[in-house]
């Protein structure tokens, strides 16, 4: 077992470095580069432009400023010497003992150009509003699908079969901005108006959800606070939800109708058992295996996942952080958003099939 | 679907010579054999698949529409049907517009659907033509050849799997698209192909296996004959199915990508990029404005699913008549 994960973690090693030189070369690739919002701009004499491309180090050769966002070359430093930190370490290492506080490898991911913080503490700061979503939408949604996925196995081809197989076709067919925009008008619209269209707190109520003042907020009175945000909640949980249940109660259903089918399901009928132990201690426990490797998968959802959500209802997440940095060409930020959003995908395969390997004894390796 | 290969001729002119024998030997039957082809065959079981007809029957009509939809009533962009009478809110839907009017300039819903319909599936087509070249080219080179090539290969395709692919469209579409259809186009088709090489790369890998590649390369015949003749037909039907989610996928990405106004530019409609504007109208109550494009990218996306479903069954040998 050991043996095992040891393997898969050396193997996605090259994998995460491939993606680190991946996304480097994306946004390296892109025309104008950093400096393609200001070209608008007549003030912008050639001077200052070269004063900005050299601040930022975007006059390097190329490998060296890859090297300097990953957080290993020192940029004070001359010849093998960018190797080395302040401290005489090597700059690779924890801040604590290198002295270098700057680039993936310290976990900063460098700096946002439009507001000049470290990317990190943007992203942390977008991440608790996307999780908030998307984890609330994910403990409905994945419910819900192994409910109907179980009913509609058990009960195949019956009128509730029927139903959530046409459910599970137009809703793997709804556009998610589209599914928004019409929820946002039956329930925000001129007609009814009774949820918030968008948005994650009542702005007039509280401030800014994530600003020390919002905690301070949070802290006199968290059950009107709580509520506000259930509010908000509603509509944009719903058109995940309904968007990703279809894939994932189909997949649930599949899983579970072919658990039934397998021989030691007849042979416990054929012992006698009641119908509600072999369906539920049986087949049921088998069915989970693969839907268990299944949301494991889908874990990196948990960040990313609700891009076009979260742009259809303001929501303040990552989608939100990703589409603002991509207008303002604000390279740092989209780097940093790829290269997790990569590294949590790989993390969750690989997390996917070691919980396979547990959970099912039939699994050699 | 209905397209032909030069075997069933062959097979009947065999069967007529056996028959001809029999008579000739006197014998008092006649013999009706009818071979089908693959594609019969798969054709008749697709019939068998009502939905799937129905999804056909759509996506027909679409096509038509797209294809002679714009010469009937053309877009121009310039063009503001009433430039003196600058109404904030659209108008519903009337006889004279049946899909209503947007809010702002007054455009008629139903001449944006129409024309977006045009460049929504040609986008979404052409990508499933480019996704499925590079995905069969780079899928076929690592199951055939395997060894360090599939190693290689089926490392960037790990990669470029775990990059979230919408958010890199959508950054492409920013940086690299200017706004112009085939450039979109062709970012969707070059970020959505790993998904088909490592299908084709499985299927070669268990086809390469069987007697007739081994009896093919026995009698010396080259690689990339083998490759295209003997391994390439047997890998289509799932390669096909895998395509049409490519263009439904595709369909509801273009959609979203001009939607938040980095894909293709409003001089020519998109179902997507007909919407961009729509959100800011619904508190006023113009519902038709989004919901007939987002409606027709439903339809749409059913129509290929039943199609894929239809095929599904209509290419696997397991499944009978």
């Amino acid at each position: 077992m050991t043996k095992y994960v040891v393997r898969r973690l050396i193997q996605a090693i090259p994998v995460v470095f491939g993606i680190t030189v991946v996304v480097y070369g994306i946004l390296l690739a892109a025309p104008g580069g950093p400096t393609a919002k200001f070209a608008q701009n007549p003030r912008f004499t050639e001077e200052q432009r070269a004063r900005f491309m050299h601040a930022w180090g975007l006059d390097q050769p190329i490998p060296v400023q890859y090297c300097r966002w990953m957080g290993i070359c020192n940029p004070d430093n001359e010849g093998l010497a960018v190797f080395l930190g302040p401290t005489g370490w090597p700059n690779f290492l924890p801040t604590g003992l290198s002295g270098a506080d700057n680039g993936v490898v310290h976990g900063d991911f460098g700096y946002s150009i439009a507001t000049g913080e470290a990317v990190m503490t943007r992203i942390a700061r977008a991440a608790l509003p996307t999780l908030i979503l998307c984890g609330t939408a994910m403990v409905i949604w994945i419910t819900l699908a192994i409910l109907i996925g179980v009913i509609a196995a058990i009960r195949r081809y019956s009128l509730f079969d029927q139903g959530a197989t046409i459910f599970a076709y137009v809703g793997y067919a709804m556009p998610t901005f589209w599914l928004g925009i019409m929820l946002i008008f039956i329930f925000s619209g001129p007609g009814l108006n009774i949820l918030p269209a968008g948005g994650m707190t009542e702005t007039r109520l509280s401030p800014p959800f994530g600003s020390p003042e919002y905690w301070v907020y949070f802290g006199q009175n968290p059950i009107q606070a709580i509520m506000d945000i259930g509010k908000h909640l509603i509509l944009p949980v719903f058109t995940l939800v309904v968007v990703s249940i279809a894939a994932d109660s189909r997949f649930v259903r599949s899983s579970m109708l072919d658990a039934l089918s397998q021989d030691y399901v007849r042979t416990a009928k054929a012992k006698g058992l009641p119908g509600r132990v072999v369906t539920f201690k049986h087949a049921l426990r088998n069915a989970m295996l693969p839907v268990v490797t299944n949301i494991g998968l889908e874990i990196p959802f948990l960040f990313t996942g609700a891009l076009v959500t979260e742009t259809i209802f303001s929501w303040p997440g990552i989608g939100r952080l990703t589409i603002d940095a991509t207008r303002n060409f604000d390279y740092p930020v989209l780097m940093g958003v790829l290269l997790i959003t990569s590294i949590l995908v790989v993390l969750a395969n690989l997390i996917a099939d070691i919980t396979y390997a547990i959970i099912d004894p039939r699994i050699k390796y | 679907m209905t397209q032909e290969i030069e075997q069933p001729a062959l097979a009947e002119a065999h069967v007529d010579d056996i028959a001809q024998r029999a008579t000739e030997a006197g014998a008092d039957y006649e013999i009706r054999l009818q071979s089908l082809s693959q594609w019969q065959l798969a054709w008749r079981k697709f019939k068998k698949h009502h939905l799937a007809l129905v999804g056909l029957g759509i996506l027909i009509a679409l096509l038509l529409i797209a294809v002679l939809g714009p010469i009937v009533m053309p877009f121009e962009f310039d063009v503001i049907p009433r430039p003196d009478e600058i109404v904030y809110a659209g108008r519903p839907p009337s006889l004279a517009h049946p899909f209503g009017e947007t809010g702002g300039l007054q455009r008629d819903v139903l001449l944006l659907v129409v024309n977006g319909a045009r460049t929504s599936l040609f986008i979404g087509f052409s990508t499933m033509f480019i996704a499925v070249f590079f995905g069969t080219l780079v899928g076929s080179l690592a199951g055939y050849l395997g060894g360090v090539t599939d190693n290689v290969l089926m490392r960037i395709v790990d990669v470029m799997l775990s990059l979230p692919i919408l958010f890199v469209i959508l950054i492409a579409s920013r940086f690299f698209g200017n706004g112009n259809v085939l450039l979109i186009a062709l970012i969707f088709g070059l970020l959505s192909w790993m998904g088909i090489s490592r299908l084709v790369r499985s299927l070669f890998l268990s086809i390469r296996e069987l007697e007739f590649v081994e009896a093919a390369r026995a009698v010396g015949v080259r690689d990339r004959r083998i490759i295209f003749r003997h391994i390439l037909p047997n890998a289509f039907g799932p390669i096909v199915v895998a395509a049409s989610l490519i263009v439904a996928a595709t369909i509801i990405g273009e959609a979203f990508v001009s939607f938040l106004g980095f894909g293709v530019n409003p001089t020519s409609p998109t179902w997507g990029n007909v919407l961009s504007n729509a959100l800011t109208f619904i508190p006023l109550g113009n519902w038709w404005w989004p919901f007939f494009p987002g409606f027709a990218i439903v339809l749409t996306v059913l129509a290929v699913n039943f199609i894929g479903d239809g095929m599904r069954d209509a290419f696997d040998p397991r499944s009978r008549l």
